[in-house]
């Protein structure tokens, strides 16, 4: 008997998986490699550092093994360097399955590491860190060292997160990273949508499309209710200058001119990628624990 | 200390047992506004009713959806049949949710008595004071109606005693917390605090008396680390309190809860008039932020705690929808803030998220500790 199978859907969710390093550089030569890993609930980093200098970082999608996810990870970040395992100085694992890093010599929480990653991408400015993770968000007040001095996550459940763009990603066929571009695409900014959660604010958007609306105005909706969200939380814990976004969000434009639209206050430009925020700041809690002799 | 735990988690077993062996009659009660020493001088048990911190689907019917996780927890212990064993249940008016627990388990699983004490709200009138010595009188008179039994000054002043004893024990207790390295763990303390509501403080009180001969030549095989202090709501949350304390190693060294300090930190000063100097203690007792006002003197006291007990952070939680503690959390956090001590808001429902709020938490303590990592 022919089954007549339908084609395997198309996973518009997925977001590019990389690696990169860079050669012009010799990592035997440095006095500290340090290591950090964020095995996060959807995305794991890895990020070499040498002697507090970025070196080699990789950024892929995290498994149903934690462990496996962290060793997969740093040995992709360290593919064609010639760099083993062993030849890390000291690794620090955080994120939601730090305890869970086999090779890391300490653990920090990713609100620690996301401040201090903000602090060496952003610079020493940076006083407010938004981390739009993939299933949770946070905002962050920090010194200019990068030290913690409040933060604030959200409570209630994963709205407002990376996985409720991914929902919304399949649902309308929009291939994630242009959802942000696409959304922009209105002429009048519509209504929010009024569900916080995602499965209710999915039923709420397939109603919109069936009403007529184009993809365009649903993206539009959707961005600007996670805008409104992530601004309720970062004002109950407070704004101050310089502002600055981290996690997978942070490259959904979307979402981001949204944000600063609300807040009436520009994010700092990214120069790196912003979902390695919480590696970098691992790595370099790393290099400060050698150098403190507590490594 | 090991008896406290088995205590609380037994408390049924206990209740049972005490039954069978005195023949005495039990009364479960709703609120630490109720004054024990009468139930004592009565010749009977007073137990706190309090949750079972389990997932349950028989309060809906009966309970507001925006009325606490406690309330509902309570109320479901009742529903379930697992205070099968109380002759009576009581209330002293503290707040709406935890009233209508009680209303609801009245109509629900009526016992044999029942009472509803109205301790005033406005303890800070002069007023209270008659006030409450009437409503006990009252109290006592029902208590007399029920068992046929008169309550005399005797029985009055060896209910006040037990209580009393209770109290100046427990307090030598936290005491010892003050201390560098403290020879009990919060968790440790909560259990005690938690069994004395429970339990026959006749027994209780001789437990303290043999732990606190020991204690303070006990060494706790852990540092104490960082010197918490957590307030709010009513809190028999033991699994979070092992989590921060074993897990991520700091101490809860002091507390302000009903189910601990505010429960049972003053005693009855002596009068002639001994309901009168029952009611002063009550209205003058640290009280519930339903009471508590116009003035909040629960600040001063939580600060004063703070400073004495040497606090360096402080885990403020509140069971969800409690709104006299919620309407107290911005005005908390800013005052300890202002004296240097760090606070964490963390909302409590039925059940804890072990996970999520571990992180929280270890994130607040990584905010005490960071200087290694700079």
């Amino acid at each position: 008997m022919v089954v007549n199978q339908a084609d395997k859907p198309k996973e518009y969710w997925r977001w590019t998986e990389y690696n990169w390093f860079d050669p012009s550089r010799d990592w035997r030569k440095a006095k500290i490699i340090s290591g950090g890993v964020d095995v996060g609930s959807v995305s794991t980093q890895a990020v070499i550092m040498l002697d507090g200098e970025l070196y080699a970082y990789s950024n892929m999608r995290t498994g149903s093994d934690s462990p496996d996810s962290a060793i997969k990870a740093m040995k992709w970040a360290m593919e064609n360097t010639g760099m083993k395992m062993e030849d890390l100085t000291y690794t620090v694992g955080t994120g939601y399955g730090r305890v869970n890093v086999p090779f890391a010599n300490k653990t920090v929480t990713e609100i620690a590491c996301h401040a201090r990653g903000a602090n060496y991408m952003y610079g020493s400015t940076v006083r407010t860190v938004l981390d739009m993770g993939g299933q949770d968000c946070k905002a962050i007040r920090c010194d200019e060292k990068g030290k913690v001095v409040s933060f604030l996550m959200n409570d209630k459940c994963a709205a407002g997160t990376g996985r409720g763009m991914e929902v919304f990603a399949n649902l309308l066929a929009v291939s994630i990273e242009e959802v942000g571009e696409m959304s922009l695409q209105v002429e009048k900014e519509p209504p929010p949508v009024s569900s916080t959660c995602v499965v209710f604010a999915k039923t709420e958007a397939t109603g919109l499309l069936r009403a007529g609306w184009p993809k365009e105005r649903v993206l539009a909706a959707y961005c600007s209710a996670m805008a409104h969200r992530v601004v309720s939380l970062l004002e109950r814990n407070g704004v101050e200058r310089d502002f600055a976004i981290t996690g997978g969000i942070a490259k959904n434009i979307g979402v981001v001119s949204r944000i600063e639209k609300e807040l009436n206050l520009k994010a700092l430009k990214p120069r790196y990628d912003t979902q390695i925020a919480g590696a970098l700041g691992a790595a370099l809690f790393a290099k400060a624990l050698v150098e403190k002799g507590k490594g | 200390m090991d008896i406290f735990r088995e205590w609380y988690h037994d408390r049924h077993r206990y209740a049972r047992e005490w039954k069978e062996k005195t023949g005495g009659k039990v009364i479960g009660y709703f609120c630490t506004y109720v004054p024990e020493e009468l139930i004592y001088a009565a010749g009977m048990l007073p137990v706190r009713i309090l949750g079972s911190h389990e997932p349950q689907d028989v309060t809906e019917p009966h309970i507001f959806g925006m009325y606490c996780p406690f309330c509902r927890d309570c109320l479901a212990q009742g529903l379930k049949g697992r205070y099968d064993y109380l002759d009576g249940i009581m209330i002293a008016q503290s707040c709406l949710h935890i009233r209508q627990a009680f209303t609801s388990w009245d109509i629900h699983v009526p016992r044999e008595f029942s009472y509803f004490l109205p301790m005033p709200h406005h303890v800070q009138s002069p007023r209270a004071y008659p006030f409450l010595r009437e409503e006990l009188a009252a109290f006592k008179k029902a208590l007399e109606d029920w068992t046929g039994k008169t309550i005399t000054d005797q029985d009055l002043d060896r209910g006040i005693e037990i209580m009393n004893t209770n109290r100046r024990l427990m307090r030598q207790v936290y005491e010892l917390r003050k201390r560098e390295e403290v020879p009990v763990t919060g968790l440790e303390a909560m259990y005690m605090v938690l069994a004395s509501q429970m339990t026959d403080k006749v027994e209780h009180n001789k437990g303290l008396g043999e732990i606190l001969a020991e204690l303070p030549n006990r060494k706790l095989e852990r540092r104490t680390g960082d010197r918490l202090m957590i307030l709010g709501s009513e809190n028999d949350d033991t699994a979070f309190m092992n989590m921060v304390e074993t897990v991520l190693g700091a101490t809860f060294v002091i507390e302000d809860h009903c189910t601990g300090s505010r429960y049972f930190w003053n005693e009855v000063e002596w009068q002639e008039d001994r309901l009168a100097a029952i009611a002063a203690r009550y209205v003058d007792r640290p009280p519930c932020p339903t009471k508590d006002w116009p003035k909040r003197r629960r600040l001063e006291w939580v600060l004063e705690m703070a400073r004495e007990w040497g606090v360096q952070g402080a885990i403020v939680v509140q069971q969800k929808f409690c709104d006299p503690h919620e309407a107290d959390i911005v005005a908390f956090q800013k005052a300890l803030q202002e004296r240097g001590i760090p606070t964490l808001f963390l909302e409590f429902d039925v059940t804890v998220p072990l996970g999520p709020f571990r992180i929280r938490v270890e994130a607040f303590l990584e905010m005490l500790r960071q200087e290694d990592l700079f």
